[in-house]
């Protein structure tokens, strides 16, 4: 009984981080009708760039701050200078586009920093905090960092002017600039924050998996099911999403089909969902018109 | 006479190879009610697209005097004109008041827009015991009613109307087009009046224009216009 | 209208004495094709036999994406399905290698085509993640303790590389290079008869009309289904065929580095164009092999840059460009000779 709670327990951690990154993955897909295959890719580059500052002597938590500007402007760069300038009806330009930013963000993280892998820091105490043995202080600290991000983000979307901008020219560009919102900044921004909230989970992660360049492509998988269980235009279904992939993951790794096919879990969970319910938990059909 | 406060001279547009207008000539004073006449297809939707660069407008267009037709969308906006475009273009997934928020964007003075919502509300109140909830759950009159109110929020100084009375029943039609009068009078919004609904039209406005196949055919005051026996043939039914 | 044009019934637009010189042309390539074994070393015939497999596999990749318009991110898996193929049935059980490559075609055929049942319920981007996923998951499928008995696990399987038969004074490089060149042919003329006809035709339709493709009578469902299994059934035997060329599979040679692989193969050759197969195949073959030399990871920069530097200045690959300066040419011709007429 013991363990199974560790396993479910140890599964939040993680799937805080899913949560995070399939966040990420919703926010560009209610603006733009996309899946960033390249979040992941991107998400692990800004973690190289902070193993770098920290490498370099910087202190750690400005380091997460540097990094997090970082992986905003990456993010603001690749939706000003790559992605708005595909004009396309179908999407397979986009996929291709992003299948190369997977292959160069990956790439030229192997040239500059090596494919061996490194240490990342963690901001926690090594000791488990409060004396329990369920969670290392890096799983807790990790889930609270998540939970801090995701509550700030959703005070941004839900309180501020400019969130309320971003949230309308992604449900309704014609509209949004008729009210004088300037949607490409939007989305622009929009893909900053992705960008950011990637990296953060790719700082929260690199602890536990070690800093590698195809660190974060498992990864991606999960959150990429998370997001669809969720329902891939509702954040809050990301974030339910995605802990219940972390402890999905965790309990039939640990359970059922052990721990070298838990990827397999993550393939089962993206074709059965896409094929049995496409619109995820909380997400809406969509109808299009002929 | 005054400069009128929007001059369009010679405006063509169109969508892509398709030309709808062809050569729209027109002016509206400030402070007064003009509407746009003219069937299905005449052109009298995308004149305002092209007003606020919707299309690509091939013309003079003049608003305050300054020429506005090389402007992208987001800065006419700036300049005072609210559009309220054809299928009212609501936010249905964010809240009435998010909406209307959402109209003030381009606003600096966040005293007088909270102000505002109370003068919206009074001139709607409906809306303001729907405030929370989700646009799109809204019916068809009180969706148009929360177009008109997210272009007011903007405090413009000119309002351009699409086809208001589109899919609304002729009791909301009238109260819709009453209040409208008494913004018009009491705050000095001009209003650019789109319609098909010609005999309410030509009720509520002071000047008329007639569009046909992407030209003006016929100009004059309202009651000129209502008086016009090819335009009581074929538009007012008597 | 698409970006991405089909060549479908240009030829055949053509006047005859263009298509003599094509045809002409074609023979010339064909016989140094053939030529090319007795002039080239044996690594380079080794090479080049690559590159016909590679060929293979991006006609079929292409028929499903270029053509039909259903993305996959995950062909590397019939890839490996093949060359596992023929590796299980040469080694486990001695088969003559010839025999393995129709098998694995139909093993793909077949796989491909149950794979494209559900794969019908899944538009663009969702068919790409979900095959990307596949991609991505392949390595550790072909790891599983469940069916290491079969593939080797982690070390994989080893063949030999077949001696020429009859006696023939060949060596096997030699042999195998003519034996893939024969089955690329075959392949390639299939594939050309298929793609310039009313299959090919429909496949476009459904890619670029869905719904009037339908209205208009033709089985979509049927039709996306089968070209997901012949697409795989290209693959499956390219597979098959490399894998007798490397003379050996292991399961993180199919990583998802192999999928989006193809996926520059036709992207740089050309979506929806035959002879596109044969550049991108050139470009995936021999840049990895320029490129390591700078470093590790330079291949791959270099394949995300041209992907994405083609959806911007190539859009129709290397194929499209050369087909769009040969129409500018021709224009410039036929207009001159008006004005000089």
């Amino acid at each position: 009984m013991e363990t199974f709670l560790h396993q479910v327990v140890a599964g939040l951690a993680s799937g805080g981080i899913y949560a995070s990154v399939a966040l990420a993955l919703v926010m560009i897909h209610q603006a733009t009708h996309l899946l960033n295959f390249a979040q992941g890719e991107m998400a692990m580059f800004s973690t190289y760039i902070a193993w770098a500052l920290i490498n370099a002597g910087v202190p750690y938590w400005a380091a997460f701050c540097l990094t997090i500007a970082f992986a905003f402007a990456l993010g603001l760069a690749v939706q000003h200078f790559i992605m708005r300038n595909i004009r396309s009806t179908s999407v397979l330009p986009f996929v291709i586009v992003f299948i190369g930013l997977i292959v160069i963000c990956n790439s030229v993280a192997g040239w500059i920093f090596t494919y061996t892998i490194k240490e990342f820091p963690s901001p926690f105490p090594k000791e488990p905090l409060f004396g329990q043995r369920f969670l290392s202080s890096h799983e807790l600290g990790a889930i609270s960092v998540t939970l801090v991000v995701l509550i700030m983000l959703w005070a941004f979307f839900r309180f501020t002017s400019l969130g309320l901008a971003m949230r309308a020219a992604a449900q309704n560009p014609g509209s949004s600039r008729l009210v004088g919102i300037r949607v490409a900044w939007m989305l622009a921004l929009g893909w900053g924050l992705a960008a950011s909230v990637g990296a953060i989970a790719g700082m929260m992660v690199a602890p536990i998996v070690y800093l590698d360049p195809n660190m974060m492509s498992g990864i991606l998988l999960y959150a990429f099911a998370a997001a669809l269980i969720g329902g891939v235009d509702s954040p809050g279904g990301a974030v339910v999403g995605g802990f219940l992939v972390g402890v999905l993951e965790n309990v039939l790794g640990a359970y059922v089909v052990g721990n070298e096919l838990k990827l397999l879990v993550a393939l089962v969970l993206i074709i059965g969902v896409l094929l049995v319910k496409p619109s995820g938990l909380f997400g809406s059909v969509q109808v299009t018109r002929v | 006479m005054a400069a009128p406060l929007l001059d369009v001279v010679n405006l063509h547009a169109g969508y892509g190879l398709t030309r709808v207008l062809h050569g729209i000539s027109f002016g509206l004073a400030e402070g007064s009610i003009t509407t746009l006449l003219g069937a299905n297809g005449a052109g009298k939707t995308t004149t305002l697209r092209a007003l606020c660069a919707m299309v690509k407008p091939h013309g003079e267009i003049r608003f305050g005097g300054e020429r506005i037709d090389s402007r992208a969308t987001e800065d006419i906006v700036r300049l005072g004109i609210a559009h309220v475009p054809e299928g009212r273009g609501t936010f249905v997934h964010l809240s009435t008041e998010e909406n209307l928020r959402l109209g003030a964007y381009v606003r600096k003075d966040k005293a007088a827009v909270e102000q505002d919502f109370d003068r919206i509300y009074g001139y709607f109140p409906r809306l303001a015991e729907r405030r929370h909830q989700q646009a799109g759950t809204l019916s068809g009159g009180e969706q148009q009613m929360l177009a008109v109110s997210r272009a007011l929020m903007l405090r413009p100084r000119l309002l351009l109307l699409d086809e208001p009375s589109f899919g609304l029943a002729p009791l909301i039609v009238r109260e819709l087009f009453s209040i409208l009068r008494t913004i018009n009078e009491r705050e000095r919004v001009s209003i650019l009046l789109v319609e098909q609904n010609a005999a309410m039209a030509l009720d509520l406005a002071d000047q008329a224009y007639l569009i046909e196949t992407g030209r003006v055919v016929l100009s004059g005051s309202a009651d000129d216009v209502k008086r016009n026996d090819a335009v009581r043939a074929s538009y007012l039914g008597y | 209208m698409s970006a991405i044009a089909p060549s479908v019934g240009a030829i055949s637009a053509r006047p005859t004495s263009e298509r003599a010189w094509l045809l002409i042309g074609l023979a010339v390539l064909l016989l140094a094709a053939f030529a090319l074994p007795f002039v080239l070393s044996s690594y380079r015939t080794f090479q080049f036999t690559l590159v016909l497999v590679y060929a293979i596999a991006l006609l079929g990749l292409n028929i499903l994406t270029g053509y039909n318009g259903q993305i996959s991110l995950g062909h590397g898996a019939f890839y490996a399905i093949g060359a596992y193929a023929a590796a299980i049935l040469m080694d486990r059980y001695g088969y003559p290698y010839w025999a393995t490559v129709p098998i694995a075609g139909v093993l793909c055929l077949v796989v491909g085509f149950l794979f494209g049942l559900p794969a019908l319920r899944l538009e663009g981007h969702y068919l790409a993640l979900a095959t990307f996923a596949l991609g991505i998951t392949m390595p550790q499928l072909l790891k599983n303790k469940h069916v290491e008995h079969w593939t080797g696990g982690v070390q994989g399987i080893v063949i030999i590389k077949p001696d020429a038969p009859f006696g023939l004074k060949l060596t096997p490089d030699q042999w195998l290079y003519l034996f893939t060149l024969a089955v690329t042919v075959v392949m390639f003329v299939v594939g050309w008869n298929l793609l310039r006809g009313r299959v090919g035709r429909a496949l476009v339709a459904i890619r670029d009309h869905p719904i009037a493709a339908s209205a208009m009578g033709i089985d979509t469902a049927m039709y996306k289904s089968l070209a997901f299994g012949v697409s795989a059934m290209y693959t499956g035997i390219a597979g098959s065929l490399g894998a007798i060329a490397v003379q050996f599979v292991a399961p993180d040679s199919f990583a998802v580095g192999l999928s989006i692989g193809l996926l520059t193969g036709i992207v740089i050759g050309g979506l929806a164009s035959i002879p596109g197969a044969f550049f991108g195949a050139l470009f995936i073959q021999f840049i990895p092999n320029v490129a390591d030399q700078i470093s590790k990871a330079a291949p791959w920069a270099i394949y995300g840059i041209f992907l994405i530097g083609f959806m911007f200045l190539m859009p129709m690959g290397i194929n499209g460009a050369i087909r769009l300066g040969w129409a500018r040419f021709r224009h410039r011709k036929s207009a001159a000779q008006r004005e000089g007429g």
